[in-house]
């Protein structure tokens, strides 16, 4: 009986530092989080419980739907293009001829680059004087303002797209590695064509890959801080401010409200919940 | 046939460049700035007298002006003498991402090797929690974090702040390494408890070095993470001394515009050589580490 125990704390014994860190950094903060979207903290003094009061008012809150509605605007299209774009590389970079190694090193480039980094790139050209402007007066565009009101949304979605494109292709490519050469052959056989052979061979393979990256990138994606805080801080009139941006301007600079900031971030949980829900059960599901 | 292998090459040269061009615009964009004097910031074509001044700038603080040449700061009127070095806020970052990194790599590798190779009640649950804290998005941390921080007095430290990256690294780490165990043969570690270790000391002198080539990747990974943080050194750090280098980069947006092209050019360069060297140098791993990982769980 105590060698069994014994046996079972050596078991956990690896896991514990792993357990408290995560307490600490992850569950402590969670469980905090949620306990104050319930609270008041006026300035300076002791927080009051308040109930579902802090989502009553956000359930009230104009600003709250234009910050769901723009997290959708910029995560939905961004995870659509990434996929596309992911897709076609994956597919180009899976025939041989030379040259594919460096193509497919190159590849992970921006995907290597920390967001911030990738932010900054784009600041250069979106810039009045940048790289932008002259590539649109190739085409005998006018210059924009990338980043005021009008253009602000796809222009944060490009550089989401430009930094978060090769996550797709990487799992694309290793779905694409797994699919037997003889199902091509056999395909071919059969006289497929290879627009065919893409749509009933290499499709349906893929299926489980795709749904495990979009849903993976699409969490990923709404709950993006990074570019658009480092490209427009929310503005220009709040036509970029997602959920992540408009819970920290509520806690960090408007007011110091953080039970109201809370309540923001927690309202979002359920769609990350059902998202990660999903993702663990297919991730387990092709274990 | 041969003509058919003619469109095909077009087709594969053309695409190429499709691709070179999208990966390399906005790079070739920042390099040239970097190298460009500072009158020449935004030509498109690449200065024909090249320069080291801006990195040089951002080391020293001082740049030498060409003959004739007026500074930036005199046509602006905005001087960057707020820390106007990178060395501080890359010695912050290297130190938060060094520590968190070392943090990581003891209590992940320890977590890793019990998911990969032990049987007990409560594991299924316990790597789902890692794998729920490694997908999971940070920014939702950010207010109770603070908050925590604030109550034990660890805002504005960069110890603080490295512990709080161990939100993104342990769990990242802890999923990969269980999987690089998992490919080293138990019978490894079995055969050698035979002989006598006992199952921790099988696990240092067995399988920790048969997965060095592992460790090494996922402390590079789990490094590059914490050198990319936002989102944790925005809300805690305030003392301009201890910026790190996100924070520090956006001294040179004023009114949402860049002041100083070249040096932020040279800065973000630095900042992004890291990484992009580090991720390089594994990118063989990254397939079979990352997405292997994510595909087959």
């Amino acid at each position: 009986m105590n060698l069994r125990l014994l046996k079972r704390l050596d078991d956990w014994f690896y896991l514990l530092p792993a357990l408290f860190f995560l307490t600490f950094v992850l569950i402590i903060p969670l469980v905090y989080i949620f306990a104050l979207s319930f609270y008041k903290m006026p300035l300076g003094r002791e927080a009051v419980f308040i109930g579902f009061a802090n989502f009553t008012r956000i359930l009230k809150d104009a600003l709250f739907y234009k910050s769901l509605k723009n997290t959708f605007l910029y995560a939905f299209p961004a995870v659509g293009i990434k996929a596309v774009i992911g897709l076609a590389v994956a597919v180009f970079l899976n025939q041989k001829f030379r040259g594919r190694g460096f193509l497919r090193a190159i590849s992970i480039l921006p995907w290597a680059l920390p967001p911030f980094i990738c932010a900054v790139l784009f600041w250069f050209i979106y810039d009045y004087r940048g790289i932008g402007n002259f590539l649109l007066s190739l085409f005998g565009l006018k210059p924009i303002h990338w980043l005021g009101f009008e253009y602000a949304m796809p222009s944060i979605i490009l550089v989401n797209v430009w930094h978060g494109w090769p996550f797709f292709y990487l799992g694309f490519l290793a779905g694409l590695q797994a699919i037997p050469e003889e199902l091509y052959e056999s395909a071919s056989i059969d006289g497929a064509s290879s627009w065919q052979k893409f749509l009933y061979v290499t499709l349906p393979i893929l299926k489980p890959v795709f749904w495990i990256v979009c849903s993976l990138s699409l969490m990923w994606t709404m709950g993006d801080f990074v570019i658009p805080k480092m490209m427009t801080g929310g503005g220009p009139a709040d036509a970029t401010l997602t959920i992540p941006i408009a819970t920290y301007k509520i806690a960090f600079l408007l007011g110091l409200n953080y039970p109201l900031a809370s309540a923001y971030a927690v309202s979002i949980l359920p769609i990350f919940a059902i998202l990660i829900f999903f993702t663990l059960r297919q991730m387990g599901g092709s274990q | 046939m041969r003509k058919r292998n003619f469109s095909k090459n077009i087709q594969i040269i053309i695409f190429s460049v499709i691709l070179l061009l999208w990966i390399f615009i906005p790079v070739y964009w920042i390099i040239k700035t970097a190298f460009s004097p500072e009158e020449e910031a935004w030509n498109l074509a690449p200065s024909s007298n090249l320069t080291l001044n801006n990195f040089r700038k951002i080391f020293s603080g001082k740049r030498e002006l060409a003959p004739g040449e007026i500074s930036m700061e005199e046509v602006t009127g905005v001087s960057l003498t707020i820390s106007s070095t990178i060395n501080r806020p890359l010695l912050n970052t290297l130190w938060v991402s060094v520590l968190a990194v070392t943090f990581t790599m003891v209590v992940s590798s320890l977590a890793g090797y019990n998911l990969a190779r032990f049987v007990y009640p409560g594991k299924k649950f316990a790597s789902s929690l890692i794998l729920f804290a490694y997908v999971f998005p940070p920014f939702i941390l950010m207010v109770p974090m603070t908050l925590i921080l604030k109550r034990i007095g660890l805002t504005d430290s960069l110890f603080g702040l490295s512990i709080v990256h161990l939100a993104y690294t342990i769990p990242f780490a802890t999923y990969m390494l269980s999987g690089y165990f998992m490919g080293i043969p138990r019978e490894l570690d079995e055969a050698a408890m035979v002989d006598g270790c006992s199952r921790f000391q099988a696990f240092l002198r067995i399988t920790l070095p048969l997965a060095a080539p592992g460790l090494v990747t996922v402390a590079i990974f789990s490094f590059v993470l914490s050198w990319g943080d936002v989102i944790f050194a925005t809300v805690l750090i305030n003392d301009v001394d201890k910026y790190t280098l996100p924070l520090h980069i956006g001294f040179f947006l004023y009114g949402g515009e860049i002041v100083d092209p070249g040096a932020l050019a040279a800065t973000t360069i630095f900042a992004g050589l890291v990484p992009a060297l580090l991720y390089l140098t594994v990118q063989r791993f990254v397939r079979m580490g990352i997405v292997a990982g994510a595909v087959k769980g």
